[in-house]
């Protein structure tokens, strides 16, 4: 099929924005690369501590108006960002899939999810309504308001550049605060579209701000004293060792959602038909690259005659994925998003031969739809016999590999997802309510599948995680994000 | 080429949607005593296609199977306006049948093909798929007069 026009022509520069203006950063400048075609299409700054620091402080300086602003005129820059991202529907999605790489309609579902969480936000006036009793004494009230705190930071990572900043920001600003966005260096683009039309929608100068880069601005934000709260995605070393503990000791509040490596539990009663599919998308979706993505397929039964068929179709499938350019609509899945990630892949599915586990679909050599190189390209893999002790079986390995693991029982199948580390999305596929109720219950997973590959909340519900997928107390999205960027004022009032 | 995406089965459905478009305002601009039917085919051609766009771009998400949705393959569903300038009416509205038995075939079996997934796109398909059938009949009644 023919290619889709890309909006990005040329070599695009990224700015800061800060104190609503675009301004030019000091710092170093890196190379923004388009993982499919190889091709430079931007440059981006890797911004410096000063820089950090001034958007910090245009934000401290925006706060004290923007909080007087009456939440439904907040919510009214919400809704013009609303309706402005969905002018830009299309723009904002083939950005996505020029700096990501991902397939056309992954970038689009991105930016869907994305504006959801803004069409929630614009319900702040009664999201973020506080609480009354009256006389819980004779003659005395008292209420609850829950009330915004200053300047919150949001670091954003490679793989779902526009979307996950939105997890946090809308509701962020719709409670009164302003924000500092630090986008992943290697796709700073629908960021940067993001904030034009945050720009255009109205938020006053200092309330929405984008600072490009890398360690720098994430140490820049741990130390500042005027960043109340950080919320990161992002992998579980970082998340647990840098932000928490950082957040920590220097009593910032935090949301860290971290790694995965999420088991596909199989009955042998699940609907092939529809299952086989969700797991192509669980598993090869955005090439493996989400904390959502199916990471162990543990098939339970003894049933040799099932697990053949089931293993064949699934072989099937994951071998006529189409790979290219996710500009062209025919393609099912793109590359991952640099060489040095395919090459972290690439090195595990050595490990996983070296292992002892049976490469069932080679990954290695992918044939590229289009003639792009295959620099940033992994095909889909799949490895069986995988046990517990195996590497391959419990590191996140962000790419499209399958391990394939079976259990006698579903007993057997939870105590293996209990067993590891992780706990972010877990899903079974079954036709069996009982089977489905025992697992949901039993599992120790912050999201759960029933039937569904990408475990993946909608903006009104809390995107969760357990164990090592997560470290904090509230999550991003809904009601949750709500609570996370405000903290509760109690009135006790009488009057003599 | 076969055709697995969302992106592309919508992609096709505009296209389709588009050449039945042409074809039909071509047979407004010949045939003078249905002009009217034929515009307004022509017309509700493309409320079809943004009724599809819309229920895809509103439900579209990357956790649902947006890139393994489909099995189409196009060269089924296209047709070649083969209309040859001085045609009787009589052939023109036959051609036009033909054409919308196959735009019918293809939003049944895509509305099939994606039941499980999205199912405001499911439904959107079959809406139209319906609408055209109705279609059908009215086209065979102009035969009959």
């Amino acid at each position: 099929m023919a290619l889709l026009e890309e909006p990005i022509k040329g070599i695009k520069e990224v700015k800061n924005y800060i104190n609503g203006e675009w301004v030019d950063s000091k710092g170093k400048i890196v190379d923004v690369v388009n993982p499919a075609t190889g091709k430079v299409m931007g440059k981006c700054p890797i911004s410096t501590k000063e820089e950090i620091n001034a958007a910090v402080e245009a934000a401290k300086e925006a706060f004290p108006d923007w909080r007087r602003t009456t939440p439904l005129a907040r919510s009214r820059c919400l809704f013009r960002l609303k309706e402005l991202l969905e002018e830009n529907f299309e723009e904002i999605s083939r950005i996505q899939t020029m700096e990501h790489g991902k397939c056309i309609d992954e970038s689009r579902g991105e930016t869907r999810r994305g504006i959801e969480n803004v069409e929630v936000a614009c319900g702040i006036p009664t999201l973020m309504q506080g609480y009354y009793s009256e006389d819980i004494a004779s003659g005395i009230d008292e209420w609850v308001i829950p009330t915004p705190m200053g300047v919150f930071g949001i670091i954003g990572p490679f793989n779902f550049p526009f979307m996950i900043p939105l997890w946090s920001a809308p509701y962020a600003v719709a409670t009164g605060n302003c924000i500092v966005i630090k986008p992943s260096s290697e796709v700073p683009f629908s960021q940067m579209k993001l904030a034009e039309l945050a720009e255009e929608a109205g938020f006053p100068p200092g309330v929405w701000n984008v600072v490009n880069g890398g360690r720098t601005v994430v140490d820049g934000m741990l130390e500042h004293k005027d960043i109340v709260g950080i919320t990161f995605v992002g992998s579980t070393p970082i998340g647990k060792d840098v932000i928490y503990k950082r957040c920590g000791e220097t009593g910032k509040r935090v949301i860290a959602q971290c790694g995965a490596k999420n088991f596909m539990v199989i009955m042998p009663d699940c609907n092939i038909k529809a299952t086989v599919p969700a797991l192509m998308t669980s598993f090869f979706g955005n090439a493996g690259q989400r904390c959502l993505a199916g990471a162990n397929l543990l098939i339970v039964g003894e049933d040799e005659k099932f697990y053949n068929s089931f293993m064949e179709e699934v072989t099937n499938m994951s071998s006529r994925i189409r790979m290219g350019y996710g500009m062209d609509e025919s393609i099912q899945m793109g590359p991952v998003r640099d060489k040095e990630k395919r090459d972290n892949i690439m090195g595990y599915i050595e490990i996983g031969i070296k292992e002892g586990a049976k490469l069932r679909l080679d990954g290695r050599k992918p044939k590229v739809e289009g003639g792009y190189p295959d620099t940033c390209f992994v095909g889909p893999t799949i490895f069986e016999n995988v046990t517990t002790d195996m590497k391959i079986g419990n590191d996140e390995i962000f790419g499209p590999v399958m391990s394939v693991f079976r259990a006698k029982t579903l007993d057997e199948a939870i105590r293996i997802c209990n067993a590891s580390p992780f706990g972010n999305g877990h899903a079974i596929f079954t036709q069996n309510g009982r089977s489905a109720r025992d697992f949901q219950y039993n599992v120790v997973s912050g999201n759960v599948g029933i039937n569904i590959g990408i475990v993946a909340p909608v903006a009104f519900f809390p995107f969760s995680g357990m164990k090592d997928s997560f470290f904090g107390v509230l999550h991003t999205q809904g009601q949750e994000a709500v609570r996370f960027f405000t903290e509760s004022k109690v009135i006790i009032q009488r009057w003599f | 080429m076969g055709i697995q995406t969302c992106s592309g089965a919508i992609s096709l459905s505009r296209d389709l949607e588009s050449e039945a478009t042409k074809f039909y305002q071509t047979l407004a601009q010949t045939f003078e005593k249905e002009k009217e039917l034929f515009l307004a085919f022509a017309k509700e051609n493309e409320k079809y296609t943004k009724q599809i766009e819309r229920a895809y771009y509103g439900v579209i998400t990357d956790a649902i199977e947006g890139c393994f949705a489909f099995d189409l393959d196009p060269e089924d569903y296209r047709f070649k306006n083969t209309l040859v300038k001085d045609a009787g009416y009589a052939e023109a509205v036959a051609e036009a049948l033909m054409m919308e038995e196959t735009l019918l075939k293809f939003y049944r079996v895509a509305a099939e093909q994606s039941k499980h997934l999205m199912a405001d796109v499911p439904r959107a398909f079959l809406s139209v798929a319906k609408k055209r059938s109705e279609r059908l009949s009215k086209l065979k009644s102009l035969l009959e007069k």
